[in-house]
Formats: C-alpha cells, structure tokens, sequence
C-alpha cells in the first residue's frame, strides 16, 4: 500500500472517530445546557473515587489491562533465626477494567483482578540466645495461593449531583469478603466546589488452612464485618489548582487476629490475639495544581490516620507529572510513611498481658518506609483506537529508623520490595 | 467519634464558606480538565498501590470506600 492511501485511509478513519464522539457528545450535551457547556472540561474535579468524571457519563468504551510483579526481599540473615534464610512474599497481578456508557445519563465500571501469590511469611518473632538478636521465624512451607477481586459500579448523573452503587467480592482458598458500597457527589458554585460522601460495608470470612503439626490450635472458621462513612470536599482554586479534603471512618468487629501468626509470651509461641474490635479514622488532603511554562503537574497528598489500637501514622505522596509534546508523560514519585505501634504489640513478651492481647507482626510495629516510583506513559492514535501504553517501577524500604518517633526494638519482619508494571488501555 | 464529629463540621463550613473564594467559569477550565489534574489519573495503579500499602502498613488510606478485605499475609 502506498505511503498516501495509508495516510488517507488513516485521515479517514480519524474523521469519523471524530463524527462518532461528537455524536455521544451532542446526545450528553442534549441534557442541559449547563452540561453541553462542560463537554469539552467533562473531566474538571473528578469524584472522591478519582473516576474520570463527576459531572457527565464517559462518552467512550474503555478497556484498561495491567500486569505487575511485587517481589519481597529475603531477610538478611541477620535478622531470621539460624537456617531460616527463605524467599518472602511474590505476588504476580492481573488487572482488567472496563467501563462503558449505559444511556444518557449512566455510565458502568467493572474491575477485576487476579493474584497468584508465592513464598514464606513471617510466622513470629524470638530473642535467639546465641546471637543476643531478636529475630524473624518464617512460616516453614511456601505459601501458595490465588486471589480473585471483582468490583462492579453503576454511577447515575443527574444535572449537578452523582449518585453511584457499587458491590463486589474477594476470594482466596482461606478467605472471602463481599462488599456493597454507596456514593454520591453535588457540585456548587459553577461546579467550582464538590461535597462527596458515601457507605460502605464488608462482610468477611476466614476459613484458615490447618495444620495439626505445626499449629494444632489453629482457629477454625471466622468472620469479621466492617462498615465504613466518608465525607469530603474538593475546591477549585484557580484554573490551574484544586484541593480535596477528606474524612474516612471505619468500623470493624470480629475476628480481627492473624490465624496464620503467633507470638512468643514466656517463651512459647502462642496464636497471635487482637481485640475483636477497631475504630480507624482516615483525613486525606490532596492538591493539584499545573505549571504551564513546565508543561507538568504537581500532585502533593498527605493522610493522616488514627485508630483505637493507639496506631498513628502519617502519610506524604508527591508527584511530578512532566508532559512531553502531550504524547509522552514521565512520572516521578516519592512517598513517606511512619506509623507508630498497636498498644498491645510487642516483638515478644516476658508475661501475658493482663488483658490475654498479644502480636508480633510487623505491621502493628513502629516503623518508617521510603518508596520511589518512576512511570512512563505514553498516547498513541492507531485508527479508531486512542491507545494509551504504561510502564513503572518501585522500590519500597521500611526501617525502624525511618519512623518519627525512637523505636527501641525494630521487628525483624519489616518488609521491602519491588514492584514492577506494565499497562496498555484502549478508548474506542 | 467526637474528633469525627468535629471533623464534618469542620468539613461542612468549609463547603459553605468555600463559594466565594473561585471565580473559574466552565469555559476556563481546559487546564483542570487535564488527565493529570484528575485525583487519581490511572485507576488500576491506584488500587494495586493502596492494596499493596494496605496489606504492608496499619494505616487506612482517606478518600472513600468500597473494596473489601484479604487474608494478605
């Protein structure tokens, strides 16, 4: 084929993917005059959820595929109990997500997601007398298992307010959670101002893989429901700057210890025990703003946590994303994380505490972490497809010596890894 | 819950109050109307990287709902 009919065939192609999205954007535009206004900044103030758009329904099928690879360091040996040496958690992700507009005012998303998972975990923490170190048991077979994660949300637009379902389940061979969510969105003043608050609900149930050799007091089936309220408000401040705020509270009650964890109390490891209940309080603040001479947006977000286990963390997530002639986009990250540890958390403990409590994980211990992100992105038109291709890396360090507060005694457990991803989506 | 309650009060007049402090009319708004102004500008890293935290850290992340637990080890 000659280099002009191709070229030709391709203008054609693009003039009536042109045709076809004026079209759906005539038949948004159709619903009020405020809305036709908007097509053309459909995407200003997205909701809470961070969809595509709070004040009208995507205009575009949308396919988006995602494959990652999370790897876990081993622990040095100084840190695990002599001949523990043993490769940690890989997880291998498949991600697919789906979204298509459903008449003239819905729009529906479907979110999936595969794990297939790998590796040894850490069991419980002991003082090892010979070395004078507190150190890190591995759980002694290789875990192996699957993770399947299925979301589907339905989001009805009325003129200035969203109003959106969701309900979906996650299941492994020893686990399953159902969950159903509610959520909405009104805008003010010319849409410069968004409230957003929402439910949400889930109801979980652990069936632990036995082991009468190993761990004969295992627990048997389990469940654990937890219910979850948030509220917030995003701000435009300018035509380059938004702000978001949010306030997220989350109830849980039941089963809440690790099956699969222990911690050593006078010398005995005995089955890790948590309270059956947690009150967790989230505030999230977000800013975005653009720099037109850079051609690049700053993302800056800060989370502050609380909850009732007497754990405080701090979250700080800044972003650069540098756009390159709009076809190009490279993202550098840095995020830092310190939280401070469970009341009831211990590496291991001299006595039972008063209450019967008692858990050596790493993630109810004090510590920092530093991670690094790099993203590449880029858009390509091919034919009737605006295609949009991914790639990242990160790398994630946690150390005691990187939380906020001094820390006596690290957790030998602490985790860091590399994540890898690739991604490819289609708009069509 | 009284921090809680403290907190959408504080949220709740600062949406009232909030009207008079931007004047950016619609058609002023091609620059928020960017990909990367958008909360979350790619959906699928979002979620790995919260689950990911969420199953490596105690805290939970702000910003709403939906999701349900794991058994992550």
């Amino acid at each position: 084929m000659s280099t002009s009919s191709k070229r030709s065939r391709q203008l054609r192609a693009r003039r009536a993917r042109l045709r076809r999205r004026a079209r759906r954007k005539a038949a948004v535009a159709k619903l009020s005059p405020a809305l036709h206004a908007l097509t053309t900044s459909a995407l200003a103030l997205p909701g809470i959820a961070g969809s595509a758009s709070a004040a009208t329904p995507i205009s575009e099928y949308t396919a988006e595929y995602g494959y990652s690879q999370y790897r876990e360091d081993a622990l040095p040996s100084s840190k695990v109990a002599p001949g523990q040496e043993r490769e940690r958690y890989e997880i291998d992700i498949h991600q697919l997500r789906l979204a298509a507009p459903l008449g003239q005012r819905m729009d529906v998303t479907l979110d999936l997601s595969h794990e297939t998972m790998s590796g040894a975990s850490p069991w419980y923490v002991d003082f090892d007398q010979q070395s004078g170190r507190v150190v890190q048991v591995m759980s002694g077979a290789t875990i192996d298992d699957r993770r399947t994660d299925a979301l589907l949300q339905g989001t009805y637009y009325f003129d200035r307010s969203t109003a959106a379902l969701s309900g979906g389940f996650s299941i492994e061979k020893d686990y399953r959670a159902f969950n159903v969510g509610i959520e909405g969105t009104r805008e003010f003043n010319e849409k410069n101002t968004t409230l957003s608050g929402g439910l949400g609900a889930s109801f979980d149930q652990i069936d632990p893989t036995q082991d009468p050799i190993l761990a004969p007091d295992r627990p048997g089936r389990e469940d654990k429901q937890s219910a979850s309220i948030f509220a917030g408000v995003s701000q435009v401040l300018s035509r380059s700057t938004a702000i978001q705020g949010t306030a997220t509270y989350q109830h849980a009650r039941g089963f809440l210890s690790d099956p699969y964890k222990r911690a050593v109390v006078a010398g005995t490891p005995l089955p890790d025990r948590r309270p059956d209940q947690r009150n967790q309080l989230a505030l999230l603040a977000r800013l975005r703003s653009h720099f037109e001479a850079l051609n690049g947006t700053l993302h800056a977000d800060y989370n502050y946590y609380l909850d009732d286990w007497s754990i405080e963390a701090h979250t700080f997530d800044l972003a650069w994303h540098q756009s390159i002639f709009d076809l190009l986009r490279v993202i550098p990250s840095i995020r830092y994380y310190s939280q401070s540890q469970a009341d009831f958390y211990a590496p291991f403990y001299f006595a039972p505490r008063g209450d019967g409590l008692r858990a050596s994980d790493y993630r109810l211990s004090p510590f920092g972490a530093l991670s690094y992100r790099i993203r590449g992105e880029a858009r390509i038109q091919l034919f009737e497809l605006d295609l949009g291709l991914n790639a990242g890396y990160e790398r994630y360090e946690s150390d005691a010596d990187l939380a906020f507060g001094r820390v006596t005694t690290e957790n030998p457990g602490l985790v860091s890894f590399d994540l890898f991803s690739i991604g490819i989506s289609g708009r069509f | 819950m009284s921090r809680l309650a403290a907190l959408l009060l504080l949220l709740g007049l600062a949406a009232t109050s909030l009207p008079g402090c931007a004047s950016v009319r619609p058609w002023e708004r091609e620059i928020l109307s960017r990909r990367d102004m958008a909360w979350e500008p790619d959906a699928l890293e979002a979620q790995r990287r919260n689950h990911i935290y969420f199953s490596k850290e105690a805290a939970l992340a702000g910003g709403g709902g939906g999701g349900g637990g794991c058994g992550c080890n």
